[in-house]
């Protein structure tokens, strides 16, 4: 067995694009999945039952059915249905915004259930309008509570975010296949990127370490 | 001016409030006293609907806060509730918890709202914690953040619900000493509180509440001398 790194050096540049690709698409996701997550979890608290029905129903297609399918569907399926021609990344931001606020809506709202209820009260008492309530008061504990879960789910989504190289996005991943294919060399762009991607997930470790000690700075 | 009539209150099969009928005039310092399970908390809770009442109405100044035409928004802005837990918000410092609702809900400047919670922070004497955040404060120092929370929205009627009774023996009396304060400045109280001196001492009447009936309403000094009923009497006996 040899390896020989020096091959693919000339191909280094084509590689660390894609981290940004990766970065930009994973953040993308995340904040459309975080955001469609949250209003997710207020329909599951919501009175009204068919708002509640609609959000557990929506959630247990996600998480009843594989990611990669629901890429596919997206990216193959959509321009059949609906005759737009959908770019490879917008296939892939739409299905993982989707499928990730399917989980993080779970974790929402069991963030906001472990809110003492007695804030809920105190608001209230105040006279604060629901939607300030829970803008100001409920959903800031909430996310502090949850913020190691969604740390997590970041980094699924991160790693996941390799699955759209199935559909062509020029990511990380497709392109260390890319350059596996041009040389014939597939150990050693494979391993690049998998250390690339290691980094990348310790390094959202940290951020998020700093950012729970920020945020714990009111204990 | 509070007025209930015939108010009743269920949780599932369990009716708490037994058609209850009082009235509180503008400017008077109620006790609401019984034991527990008696209805107490659950009357006050009715009175800014933080319980919907079975049945029965609930009247501030003339107004019919149970009628859905009501907005309990702006009637709460009008009451000012204390809680035997403080329930501030730990993420704001003190300073924000006693600004957040005038800014957000009553609309004042920043600046305006600030000038105000510093005022109230010097009246229950903690200015120089204006910019702690609760978890660094006493249970009593707590309790008075929250009361100066709840006059900072400057209602005409202040609830307490047992605001002494999560606190250690040595902290009730600051607690105590800023409602009696608060008592000589002519608001309206309601207080719902196991504290049989201070009840005696800075209510103008005593309303005993047993099994979810409204047993006995009288003066102090009639009712903790020569009670009525002899449930109260029997409660007088094991309190006093």
């Amino acid at each position: 067995m040899n390896l020989d790194f020096s091959q693919i050096l000339p191909s280094l540049p084509f590689i660390l694009k894609g981290i940004l690709v990766t970065l930009q698409f994973t953040l993308l996701s995340a904040i459309l999945g975080f955001t469609l997550g949250t209003l997710l979890s207020l329909l599951k608290i919501s009175n009204l039952k068919p708002l509640r029905w609609f959000a557990e129903f929506y959630t247990s297609i996600f998480r009843g059915t594989p990611l990669i399918l629901q890429l596919a569907l997206m990216y193959f399926a959509t321009p059949q249905l609906t005759g737009y021609k959908i770019t490879p990344i917008e296939a892939g931001v739409i299905t993982f915004a989707l499928n990730s606020a399917a989980y993080s809506s779970e974790t929402i709202r069991a963030g906001i259930m472990a809110v003492d209820k007695g804030q809920r009260e105190a608001s209230m008492s105040l006279g604060v309008p629901y939607k300030l309530m829970m803008l100001d008061i409920i959903l800031p504990q909430a996310f502090k509570n949850i913020l190691p879960a969604l740390v997590n789910e970041s980094i699924a989504l991160l790693k996941d975010s390799a699955l759209v190289s199935t559909i062509g996005v020029l990511d990380l991943m497709r392109r260390a296949q890319v350059v596996a294919g041009q040389t014939f060399l597939y150990f050693e762009p494979l391993i690049v990127v998998g250390v690339i991607y290691y980094i990348m997930v310790m390094g959202l470790t940290q951020a998020a370490q700093v950012l729970e000690r920020r945020m714990r700075r009111s204990d | 001016m509070i007025r209930i009539e015939h108010l009743v209150k269920s949780f599932g099969d369990l009716e708490v409030l037994k058609d209850i009928s009082t009235e509180v005039p503008t400017g008077q310092v109620v006790a609401i006293i019984g034991p527990s399970g008696s209805g107490k908390s659950t009357l006050l809770r009715c009175i800014n609907l933080l319980e919907i009442p079975t049945a029965g109405h609930v009247f501030i100044d003339g107004m019919d806060i149970t009628s859905p035409k009501c907005d309990i928004l702006k009637v709460r802005q009008n009451i000012g509730m204390v809680f035997q837990h403080f329930n501030l918000f730990p993420h704001k410092t003190v300073i924000e918890n006693l600004t957040y609702a005038p800014i957000k809900v009553r609309g004042l400047s920043k600046a305006d709202a600030s000038k105000l919670g510093l005022d109230l922070l010097a009246k229950v004497g903690l200015s120089e914690k204006a910019n702690e955040y609760p978890s660094r404060l006493s249970g009593g120092q707590k309790q008075r953040v929250a009361i100066a929370r709840a006059l900072a929205m400057e209602p005409d009627i202040m609830l307490f619900d047992e605001p002494t009774s999560a606190l250690d023996p040595e902290m009730v009396k600051e607690v105590l000493d800023v409602m009696k304060a608060l008592a000589n400045t002519g608001i309206t109280m309601a207080i719902v509180t196991h504290e049989m001196g201070f009840a005696r001492e800075v209510a103008d009447r005593i309303l005993f509440l047993d099994g979810g009936y409204l047993v006995e309403d009288a003066p102090p000094e009639v009712f903790f001398s020569s009670p009525k009923s002899d449930r109260a009497q029997q409660f007088l006996e094991k309190v006093l």
